[in-house]
């Protein structure tokens, strides 16, 4: 049976494009202009993503309305935040909602379904055990690349996929530099450097939420970030 | 602003100036009070003329008042003044306790008052070394039922008496009358005692010594008694015998054996009838009619055709002409304000006012008689009145003199003086009260007017300040003008600044929010362009049209860039609204950034010279993402093979980060603007890639963040541009 996928947005030849790229990559997509639509369809039946614009026609936060609504019917539904509005404090409050995933409208279409696939992919594989090829143990942090989960001490860390594929850019050579570029690349988005800057802050703080002593992403200034192996080596050493 | 020079008279010292002009008040109200004191004076003149016009009528065609007929000059001191008793006296009492209080108008002689008779015969000048005190008399004469009075007094160290066998009677103790009859005969009586005994009183001829030639006088009656240290006698006589002059004399013979007249003391020159004093008789009538003038509070003389005064009603010291009491009421009631105006405003004032005082001498009038240019003219038939001043004590004295006439002929003048202390007293009071109101007006006025221009020059210098903090050195808008709420003028002018302050914010918000609003509407078109390119490159599978497909997507990929890029500023505002500083060192954050810029351009010699620690408070990121613009900006502008210094160094009490390279100038209009939003200084040649000024203007934000200050500004030595950040230390 076809994933079905929500999108609601109310600039029709957005909906309609991403519709018929996700329509070609075998989803059923449901497409909304506005929350009431919206609504009435997701309480007769919930579909298994939704994309949602946080303004949506006369209610300019009409997105976060209805991310909480959905949040409140099913824990698990994935739902990623595609909007124009690309300022720290849309994000934050957009994440804090609920949502998985707050994704610029810049985002590529091909970003875009792989980010999907991702999250499709993380339900899919929350039942089955961990395959160990799957598995990246770094320390104290262990990455489950299938799943898109992050452990650290054992402890879950809630990442975004964003997130965590930022998280396993750095990981994956510990020590090495990642510039803001490779992890724009790695995480598949397109934003500034100052937007990385706030998502490697947030990153932070949800490891220090998990574990305060955590202090393994080092900011190299001028080049980027890297993932120190030594836990509380804070050194802005080059 | 500096251009003008500053007014050196402030809104403040101008309306004080002004309302010194106030003082002209009190300027008016002297005058006033002058011109009321004139009217007032007026006033007097015109009543004190009034009375005496009255009471002159009343006497006018009444000649039998003044019937003592032709007067002589005579000295004055000569005259003798009857007083009129008002109850019988007796002679025969022995005593003068019946004279009861007349005894104090009593006249004193003695020593000057001596005289040379036949019987001691000296210069007049003798008494002045030749005769003693060792005899004198005091005198009073009365006037009861037509007959006149006296008594004498006589202080003499040894009585002698008539020998009892002695007829003639100048060699003893003895008293002299002389008097002009009506008639005009000289007549001189002479009584000498030869004991305490009733008076036997005889008529001499032209010698005393002549025996044959005394005549006894019956009418002349009395009674001599003696008395510790001397004598007394009370004596009568007729007015029927008395013309108008009189005189008395003591005769003393102090050795009992040789009975020589040793001195002669009297009142007048008693033994010539040209010498002889006058007599002045009270005028009872003219006395009645005064009377019923009633009290006028002012002193009111009659005097006869001689100047002589006949009759004289009150005193001049209290004939104030005005009834004023003391004190002020009400004025007075505090003691504090009593206190002040004792010690401070009076002694001022008087400093001006001249304050009269009553305890003064009218010696114009210490005697019998009146003279004076309004006399005079009374006396010839002119009424007038005058002011007199008295010079020791500058009391003025109205003088008002009327004619008395009858047939035509003056008989004499009613003369009513007033003394002008009253008015003056009370000009002084109403300008004491003047002068107090005035200066509390003034006070008050000129601490209104004081406040009044402080507070107005507070609020216009508020709202300079208020207005000259607008925008910062940078020409930036950086506070708004707090409308005043009140209605006037000023606050009208601080409300309209407000308004285009506000309006200017708007503006200029609009103008820093426009790249981000815009990048925020051309989003969704951009989006829908590129969603629609990417899916007909999925769709699409001609070559030709890939290649179209992957130009469009070029273009909007740079496009999605430029958007970035423009909203980038918004963008980190918000984030620095709700960043928290850190303690950092400013020293490591540069180093590690310039081993960053150095991989990121290894064409560019990038130079280091950076000296730490420079402890401040700030966010690490935010510094490295200026660090990056500054950067950035040097690598594009920089001149190829030529290194960018890049040095950090604390210089006082700032991290002070200097980044400069070698390349073209900064035009010196741009200089202040720099890092304003949206300005660039790129010629349109250079433009690889898409600038939209927002760099340094990023810069700056994150420089106001950590409250410091950017300035770039061309190197002095070489070609080239230096931005220097100055980032305050963090207080230790």
């Amino acid at each position: 049976m076809a994933r079905r996928i929500a999108i609601v947005e109310d600039e029709a030849a957005i909906r309609e494009n991403y519709a018929d790229v996700l329509r070609k990559q075998g989803y059923e997509v449901q497409t909304y202009s506005n929350r009431k639509d919206a609504m009435r369809a997701f309480d007769i039946r919930l579909p298994n993503l939704a994309i949602i614009d946080i303004g949506l026609e006369n209610e300019i936060d009409g997105g976060f309305t209805l991310c909480q609504a959905l949040r409140s019917m099913s824990d698990t539904l994935p739902i990623i935040f595609l909007t124009a509005r690309d300022n720290d404090f849309d994000t934050v409050s957009g994440l804090r909602m609920g949502a998985d995933d707050y994704l610029t409208k810049d985002i590529s279409l091909p970003h875009l379904s792989a980010r999907i696939a991702a999250l499709f992919r993380r339900q899919d594989v929350l039942d089955q055990p961990t395959s160990p090829e799957n598995l990246l143990q770094r320390d104290k942090l262990s990455l489950d690349i299938g799943r898109l989960t992050v452990q650290w001490n054992g402890i879950p860390v809630p990442l975004t996929v964003t997130e965590f594929w930022m998280v396993h850019a750095l990981v994956k050579f510990p020590g090495h530099v990642k510039s803001r570029q490779v992890l724009m690349q790695e995480s598949k988005i397109f934003v500034d450097g100052s937007t990385i800057t706030s998502h490697v802050k947030r990153i932070r703080k949800k490891f220090i939420q998990v574990d305060e002593s955590f202090d393994c992403i080092e900011t190299v200034y001028g080049m980027g970030y890297r993932w120190n192996m030594q836990a509380g080596s804070g050194s802005n050493e080059p | 602003m500096s251009r003008y020079l500053k007014n050196p008279f402030g809104i403040r010292f101008k309306l004080v100036f002004l309302s010194s002009f106030m003082l002209i008040i009190p300027f008016l109200g002297y005058q006033y009070i002058l011109e009321m004191e004139e009217y007032l004076r007026r006033g007097q003149e015109q009543t004190v003329l009034g009375a005496a016009r009255a009471l002159a009528t009343a006497l006018n065609e009444r000649p039998e008042l003044f019937d003592e007929g032709a007067y002589g000059r005579a000295r004055q001191s000569d005259d003798l003044y009857v007083y009129p008793v008002f109850y019988q006296l007796a002679l025969d009492d022995g005593t003068l306790v019946d004279w009861q209080d007349y005894q104090r108008y009593e006249l004193s002689y003695g020593k000057n008052d001596t005289i040379g008779t036949q019987l001691n015969p000296h210069s007049p000048f003798a008494r002045y070394y030749h005769y003693d005190d060792s005899l004198n008399f005091n005198l009073l004469v009365g006037e009861y039922n037509r007959s006149l009075y006296a008594y004498l007094k006589v202080v003499d160290d040894s009585v002698v008496y008539r020998s009892q066998e002695s007829l003639s009677v100048h060699r003893n103790d003895f008293l002299q009358i002389s008097l002009v009859t009506r008639e005009g005969d000289f007549k001189r009586y002479v009584v000498s005692p030869r004991g305490p005994e009733f008076l036997y009183a005889y008529e001499v001829g032209e010698d005393l010594r002549d025996i044959s030639a005394l005549r006894h006088e019956e009418s002349i009656s009395g009674q001599w008694y003696e008395v510790p240290g001397g004598y007394e006698i009370e004596l009568r006589l007729p007015l029927t015998m008395l013309g108008d002059k009189l005189g008395f004399a003591i005769y003393d013979v102090d050795n009992p054996q040789r009975r020589t007249v040793s001195s002669v003391v009297a009142t007048s020159n008693v033994n010539d009838m040209e010498m002889l004093g006058s007599l002045r008789r009270p005028t009872p009538e003219i006395d009645r009619i005064v009377e019923g003038m009633g009290h006028t509070n002012s002193r009111i003389q009659v005097i006869d055709r001689a100047g002589r005064i006949l009759l004289s009603v009150g005193d001049i010291q209290t004939a104030t002409g005005l009834a004023l009491s003391d004190e002020p009421v009400g004025s007075r009631g505090n003691k504090y304000w009593r206190l002040l105006e004792d010690r401070l405003l009076l002694p001022l004032y008087y400093q001006i006012l001249t304050k009269p005082s009553n305890d003064f001498i009218d010696d114009l009038y210490a005697g019998g008689t009146a003279a004076g240019f309004h006399i005079d003219s009374a006396l010839s038939g002119e009424s007038v009145t005058q002011f007199r001043t008295l010079d020791d004590t500058q009391t003025r004295i109205l003088e008002a003199a009327y004619p008395i006439l009858a047939d035509g002929d003056v008989l004499g003048a009613v003369v009513v003086d007033q003394n002008m202390n009253g008015i003056r007293t009370f000009r002084n009071q109403a300008l004491e009260t003047l002068f107090n109101t005035i200066l509390g007006v003034m006070i008050v006025i000129t601490f209104g007017l004081f406040a009044f221009a402080s507070r107005i020059s507070t609020r216009i210098r508020d709202l300079r300040n208020q207005a000259e903090n607008i925008i910062d050195d940078n020409g930036r808008l950086k506070n708004n003008i707090v409308a005043s709420r009140s209605s006037d003028e000023i606050g009208d002018l601080s409300r309209s600044f407000s308004d285009i302050v506000e309006r200017l914010a708007q503006y200029t918000s609009y103008l820093e929010n426009m790249s981000s609003r815009l990048s925020h509407e051309l989003r969704t078109p951009v989006t829908v362009v590129r969603s629609s390119l990417e899916n007909l490159g999925m769709v699409s599978q001609d070559k030709d049209s890939e290649i179209y497909i992957q130009r469009a997507e070029d273009g909007i990929n740079r496009l999605n860039l430029i958007l970035t890029n423009m909203s980038e500023a918004t963008r980190l505002e918000q984030m620095l609204q709700t960043s928290e500083k850190e303690r950092m060192d400013m020293a490591k954050v540069i180093m590690g950034c310039v081993e960053g810029y150095r991989l990121a351009y290894p064409e560019f010699e990038l130079v280091a010279d950076i000296e730490g620690p420079a402890i401040v408070s700030g966010v690490p990121e935010y510094i490295a993402q200026l660090m990056d613009k500054l950067i950035a900006n040097a690598v594009e502008f920089s001149f190829p093979d030529q290194p960018i210094t890049i040095s950090c160094r604390v210089v006082r009490d700032q991290a002070v980060v200097r980044v400069a390279n070698h390349g073209p100038l900064l035009p010196d209009e741009m200089k202040g603007r720099l890092f304003d939003s949206m300005i660039s200084v790129r010629p349109q040649e250079k433009q690889k890639q898409p600038h939209l000024g927002i760099g340094l203007h990023i810069a700056r934000l994150v420089t106001e963040f950590h409250q410091g200050q950017i300035r770039a500004e061309n190197m002095r030595e070489g070609e080239g541009v230096a931005v220097t950040l100055a980032i305050p230390l963090l207080a230790e």
